[in-house]
């Protein structure tokens, strides 16, 4: 904004009359109140841009924001151990509501009670054989509540435990049961009914399978194939059964089962983990034993990750390690993925999040830790009870947990914990993911199942956006400059008045357009051929100059016909004949040099492969986009080079491209660069031509055949299937910011870069 | 060409040579070795005709000034010593210009090796926004020098030439944009006599600068024209007095009288001559 200057002249010589004195002055007023007016609306008009830049500023942060608040948890009341007389508790567990909570006993009992104040709702006696008590326990599959009990005498008992909800005279009012898939008679698993020491189950709808520990050091397996899928409590289930013994495995700790009842993990020694293929019942084999605590650290706590692919150790060392197996040459290794070491004492319970990759643990000092696995974070630590704890029970929100101590006292806490998946590692470093081989860059936002670890890195979009603006500027930034150089320096005035404003209206051309023709035509076309693309970057050139030598050798009255300047028109029907012979000989080419298919052998040779939706497509349509900005800031730049330094240039001696070269390019650099930079930003933040012509496939790659995503493009796809609030949700507000900060940083660097260009450079 | 028509009146000079503090000159211009010399030359700005049939031997290493009233074609007839004017749309050319006795619009003639040898110096300063050394340099460059030592030498040489060494010499890598109005027209003179032209043109070389960088610049004249053969259009009479040995007046695109300054400012042998000298149009 200019200065407004509201000064009034110098006073009128004495002589003048007090009427044009009177006039003089109220010209001026009226002159000032004008002045006035433009400079109050010219700041005003200036000073929303800035308030709304800065509003979109903050408000993405407002949204992104949350994710970095640290969790918070509070405890809510206390009160002793329900119906403790009925035995000591071997598992705890809230449902959904978080009204009411489950305490399953070594006396075979569930007691339901309130989970506000401990009161019982209902007990469940579970029946068992005579003569058997439990000697073991297990659960497997929070989220669905699946338990089971190992008897004495071999025989094994499966629960679920169940919730409803209904409405007592609109109270609303949830009714905890007991259910047994498979019905209520006990499994035999040892028929010669020795006393199951540990048990271990998996079970979903087309087969389950359990493995149990003797008291005579047998580990036996028993799998059920069932007759037809499960659906509902059927009580009649009918399956076939399978049973075998595993030798050479013993003083077992743990079994666990993974969720695609094929591996087997046996915890035993206190120190070892046998990793067993059961996928085929005929070839049990065991994979693989390894060490899993460190040499004076013995297992204290053995189970799954939701999922139930990741292990998770804990040592009573206080140490939490977590495992996976890893598909490498010599077969399945079991992995050390990650540890989270903020306990320093016996752990004594791990329990997950049935929706997150997060788990809390205890201890024998009355800690308790909430971790997130992926983000490697140890979200809270603090010591809740003076006495050791046992038993840890959180809700399936994860918003609630209940402590049980040996003093059988328990404690109902609840806890503030929104985003534990977020951390600087998760957006920007390589992450070992469930199942992948090596840590990598992923970006995998969601999926169907809550057991699905999302996979937040933005570094693939960082990297997709990058990809997508240098291919983009490849091709642009050549043609717009030459283009405008030709344009500004070489052409004549009346072909530029053409050329420039159609040019210049491409700029208006709807992106979604560019996209779609990029998408829908290019693509295909491109990919029919790619030979006849490709030789065109030799043709198209060798063309030109071909026909410019000809030119040459034209008699001279043949040439004087076209007028100065007007030599470019003519390249016109030579591009497009050459360029119609390049596409016609991509058959030929294809089939005499590549064996027929070029992206065969591009794929056999170089092992690339090819995407339909590629960075070829991408820079070509976001190229056209772009152009026009280019061309139009550089021709302006270009022209607006004073003549006489051209003239001084040439009047040195210099030819026209010496001129170009070493005082008009030079001169117009700042904005040249300015141009670049521009049209760079909007390649950057481009969003329809992206989404629509590359496929959207968040893949690091730099190869020019394979598609990417982009951040921009990621928003639009992701944005309106994202929960309001979820970290997803807020992960998308920080991808925008990053991209509105790095727009920013650019253009404000851009534009200091500038500067001292055109303080260097600038002309007279 | 000049043909001697004496008036008898009395003059009253615009311009009195002996306030100058110059020296009598008694040259005379047939004795003089001919540097320049142009043949029945016409132009034509599209159809407007510039210049109207004009013949002029300009004499070697002398200073020849060019005056007339705005518009009378002097500029355009400086412009067609180095072909700048084929840098004008529509401008035609009739006629010859024969600088050392060789046509300058011949097909063969290489433009860019003609304006090496023939150095022109505009009206506005038009250093290139690069730093002092390398405005001189530049010449050179072009021509691919790249010798450093060869590099200094001409750079030096040029400088002290257009007796601006002293002043630059400390800082010759600093930009050229720094300088004075009138330190960059010296610098733009330093630039056209590092490639050794034989001719200078200057355009109103002084007509952007103020008394005491003219001065410097007339003084600068007069010490290069034992060198170059210098060919300046001026507005300023007392300039054209000052520096010039030989004086054109030109009127209306048409080459009215070329002659020894002293005459042409004492006793013009033409009517219009006359007139514009002391003031009676232009």
């Amino acid at each position: 904004m200019s200065e407004s200057s509201t000064q009034t002249p110098a006073a009128s010589s004495s002589e003048a009359s007090a009427l044009a004195q009177a006039l003089t002055s109220k010209m001026n007023r009226a002159r000032a109140i004008k002045n006035k007016i433009t400079s109050v609306s010219m700041a005003v008009g200036g000073i929303s841009v800035i308030i709304a830049i800065v509003l979109i500023f903050f408000y993405l942060a407002y949204v992104v924001f949350p994710l970095f608040l640290a969790p918070e948890m509070e405890r809510t009341t206390q009160y002793p151990t329900p119906a403790v007389t009925e035995g000591k508790t071997l598992h705890l567990a809230i449902e959904e509501q978080n009204s009411i909570a489950v305490r399953f006993t070594d006396q075979a009992k569930a007691i339901f009670f309130n989970v506000n104040n401990g009161q019982v709702e209902e007990s469940v006696d579970v029946d068992l054989p005579q003569n058997s008590n439990i000697t073991s326990f297990t659960t497997s599959r929070l989220a669905k509540g699946f338990i089971a009990f190992g008897l004495s005498d071999g025989k094994m008992v499966f629960a679920q435990h169940k919730y409803r909800t209904t409405y007592f005279d609109d109270i609303k009012k949830v009714v905890p049961s007991l259910a047994f898939p498979l019905g209520e008679t006990p499994l035999v698993l040892d028929p010669n009914e020795h006393a199951l020491t540990h048990v271990g189950l998996m079970h979903d709808e087309e087969k389950a399978t359990f493995v149990a520990y003797t008291d005579d050091n047998r580990l036996l397996l028993n799998q059920l194939i069932f007759d037809d899928e499960l659906t509902g409590d059927a009580e009649d289930v009918t399956y076939e059964s399978t049973q075998i013994e595993i030798p050479n495995i013993q003083y077992v700790n743990y079994l666990l089962i993974d969720n695609s009842q094929s591996l087997l993990y046996v915890a035993h020694n206190n120190n070892e983990v046998s990793l067993i293929d059961i996928s085929d019942l005929d070839d049990v084999q065991v994979l693989e034993r390894k060490r899993v605590v460190a040499d004076d650290a013995a297992i204290s706590e053995f189970t799954f990750l939701t999922g139930e692919i990741s292990l998770l150790v804990g040592d009573n060392k206080g140490r939490i390690s977590q495992w996976f197996p890893v598909q490498k040459e010599t077969g399945l290794t079991l992995s050390r993925i990650r540890d989270f070491d903020s306990q320093h004492t016996t752990i004594t319970d791990i329990v997950t999040e049935q929706r997150r990759k997060g788990f809390a643990a205890i201890d024998d000092k009355g800690q308790l830790a909430f971790y997130h696995s992926t983000a490697h974070r140890t979200l809270l630590h603090d010591v809740v009870s003076n006495a050791p704890l046992n038993i840890l029970a959180v809700s399936p929100r994860a918003n609630t947990f209940i402590t049980e101590d040996n003093q059988q006292q328990m404690q109902l806490w609840h806890i503030e914990n929104e985003h534990p998946e977020m951390s600087w590692g998760v957006l920007w470093d390589q992450i070992w993911y469930e199942s992948y081989p090596e840590p990598s860059y992923t970006w995998q936002s969601s999926s169907a199942s809550n057991d699905f670890e999302p996979k937040f890195s933005l570094m693939p979009l960082a990297f997709g956006t990058l990809k997508a603006a240098f291919y983009a500027m490849l091709f642009a930034m050549p043609l717009a400059i030459m283009g405008a150089i030709y344009t500004a320096y070489f052409m004549s005035a009346k072909m530029r008045g053409y050329v420039k404003p159609t040019i210049e209206i491409m700029e208006a051309l709807p992106t979604v357009i560019l996209g779609f023709l990029a998408g829908l035509w290019l693509a295909p076309v491109i990919e029919s051929h790619l030979p006849g693309f490709f030789s065109m970057l030799l043709i198209l050139p060798a063309g030109v100059l071909l026909f410019a030598f000809l030119w040459q050798k034209l008699p001279e009255h043949v040439r004087h016909k076209i007028p100065d300047g007007w030599q470019a028109a003519l390249l016109i029907p030579v591009l497009l004949i050459t360029g119609w012979i390049a596409m016609s000989l991509s058959l030929p080419m294809e089939h005499f040099f590549f064996g027929g298919d070029m992206k065969i052998w591009l794929s056999e040779n170089l092992g690339m492969d090819y995407d339909q939706r590629n960075s070829l497509v991408v820079g070509i349509a976001m190229g056209v986009a772009v152009i026009p900005t280019i061309f139009s800031i550089t021709e302006d730049a270009i022209f607006s080079v004073p003549k006489n330094l051209t003239f001084g240039s040439l009047a040195l001696g210099a030819t026209p491209w010496q001129t170009l070269i070493y005082v008009v390019i030079l001169t117009a650099s700042p904005g040249i660069f300015s141009a670049v930079m521009i049209g760079m930003g909007r390649a950057v933040g481009e969003t329809m031509i992206v989404l629509m012509a590359t496929g959207n496939t968040p893949v690091m790659d730099f190869s020019i055949f394979q598609g990417m995503r982009t951040l921009a493009a990621n928003v639009a796809v992701e944005m309106p299937e994202s929960e309001v609030d979820s970290t997803h949700y807020r992960i998308l507000f920080l991808a925008a910011l990053v991209l509105f900060v790095f727009t920013f940083v650019f253009n404000t660097l851009a534009e200091i870069i500038r500067h001292r260009l055109r303080k260097k450079y600038s002309s007279l | 060409m000049t043909t001697n028509t004496n008036t008898t009146e009395t003059k009253t000079h615009a311009v009195n040579l002996k306030s100058l503090g110059r020296e009598q000159r008694s040259n005379v211009l047939k004795n003089e070795t001919t540097c320049i010399s142009t043949d029945n030359l016409n132009l034509f700005y599209a159809e407007k005709q510039a210049l109207q049939n004009v013949n002029l031997s300009i004499p070697e290493k002398k200073v020849s000034a060019f005056i007339g009233p705005s518009g009378c074609g002097k500029s355009t007839l400086l412009r067609c010593f180095n072909r700048m004017n084929d840098l004008v749309d529509g401008c035609r050319i009739e006629g010859k210009i024969n600088i050392d006795g060789s046509n300058i619009y011949e097909k063969n003639v290489d433009v860019s090796e003609l304006r090496r040898r023939v150095g022109m110096v505009f009206q506005k300063p038009n250093p290139f926004p690069k730093t002092i050394y390398e405005n001189v340099a530049y010449g050179l460059r072009l021509q691919g020098v790249k010798s450093r030592r060869v590099l200094d030498e001409v750079v030096e040489k040029s400088l002290r030439g257009a007796a601006l060494w002293d002043e630059v010499k400390d800082r010759l890598h600093e930009s050229a944009l720094g300088m004075s109005g009138g330190q960059q027209q010296r610098l733009v003179i330093a630039r056209a006599i590092a490639i050794e032209p034989e001719v200078l043109l200057l355009d109103e070389p002084a007509s952007a600068l103020d008394p005491i960088s003219t001065l410097k610049i007339e003084e600068l004249i007069s010490e290069l024209k034992d060198r170059y053969t210098i060919v300046i259009v001026t507005h300023n009479m007392q300039q054209a007095a000052r520096v010039s040995d030989y004086t054109a007046f030109m009127y209306m695109g048409e080459m009215i009288e070329f002659d020894n300054t002293d005459k042409i400012f004492t006793n013009p042998s033409k009517k219009q001559t006359e007139d514009y000298i002391t003031g009676r149009y232009g």
